[in-house]
């Protein structure tokens, strides 16, 4: 039960849901127990069991043919420094700033769970084993079943597009100017 | 191998390789003599390095219910009995 933890963080941060989460934890160990026999000594069992939990949960979506709320052309063309560009255009730079000092921090943890969730699947999968372990390239593409490189782009455009969404989340709560130029918050 | 100076393209474009870890030694040691002489790289990359610890603590604040264990434990008896 070590991993318990860590997989139903994982768990949460994929569905969005605790039901959820707890469901595909659920799942996941049990499928775990009936192939147990896959598993091969001298391996990450963190490595198979993740890899468990993710295919459990693409096979849940597709069966509930659940898709994320947001469409991914809308977030296709999130740009490099995304939040980083937007805040000094917002001019909420300041080159003297704390670093720490930024958007996201000011930002509750279901908001930013929230602009998570709006990823695409495949996008939100790669980069939800980023930001819940200090993982290396390599490891995420051994648990997702991808080359290397699938994981450095997939884990870019998905680093962009959470920006972004993180950017429109922070829009709606008032704590960045909002592009229409309405519910503007004074920051 | 002696590299040429990036540019701050060039170093922007490894700016989430280099945060992760995952440049080679040349490539992160080029990067880093970009950054010692550019305000303005260095200004974005702490910015990055900022948003991205702060994503990864809000993201991995969770704690699992506290009967999970308990329901994984009898989910796994009843199908080690089936």
């Amino acid at each position: 039960m070590d991993h318990l933890a860590p997989s139903y963080r994982l768990a949460l941060r994929l569905t969005g849901s605790s039901e959820d989460a707890e469901d595909l934890v659920q799942e996941a160990a049990l499928r775990a127990f009936r192939f147990r026999h896959t598993f091969q000594k001298g391996t990450s069992f963190k490595s198979w069991f993740y890899r468990i939990v993710v295919n459990q949960f693409y096979t849940s979506t597709r069966r509930k043919r659940h898709t994320s709320t947001t469409s991914l052309d809308s977030l296709a063309d999130a740009t490099d420094i995304f939040l980083f560009a937007r805040s000094a255009d917002a001019g909420l730079l300041r080159p003297d700033a704390d670093p720490s000092a930024n958007v996201v921090s000011r930002m509750a943890e279901d908001d930013v769970a929230r602009a998570l969730a709006a990823l695409p699947d495949e996008f939100r999968a790669v980069a939800t084993l980023y930001f819940m372990e200090d993982m290396s390239y390599n490891e995420i593409a051994e648990i997702l079943d991808v080359p290397i490189g699938t994981v450095r782009s997939r884990l870019h455009r998905a680093r962009h597009m959470l920006q972004k969404q993180l950017w429109t989340v922070a829009e709606e709560l008032g704590i960045v100017p909002s592009a229409s130029g309405a519910g503007a918050g004074d920051a | 191998m002696t590299l040429d100076r990036y540019t701050c393209l060039e170093t922007v474009r490894r700016l989430d390789d280099y945060l992760d870890r995952e440049l080679n030694i040349a490539e992160r040691h080029e990067v880093e003599r970009h950054l010692e002489t550019c305000d303005r790289c260095l200004h974005r990359f702490r910015f990055e390095a900022g948003v991205l610890e702060e994503l990864k603590a809000k993201l991995r604040r969770v704690n699992p219910p506290e009967n999970l264990a308990s329901r994984l434990r009898d989910a796994l008896r009843t199908e080690g009995n089936g």
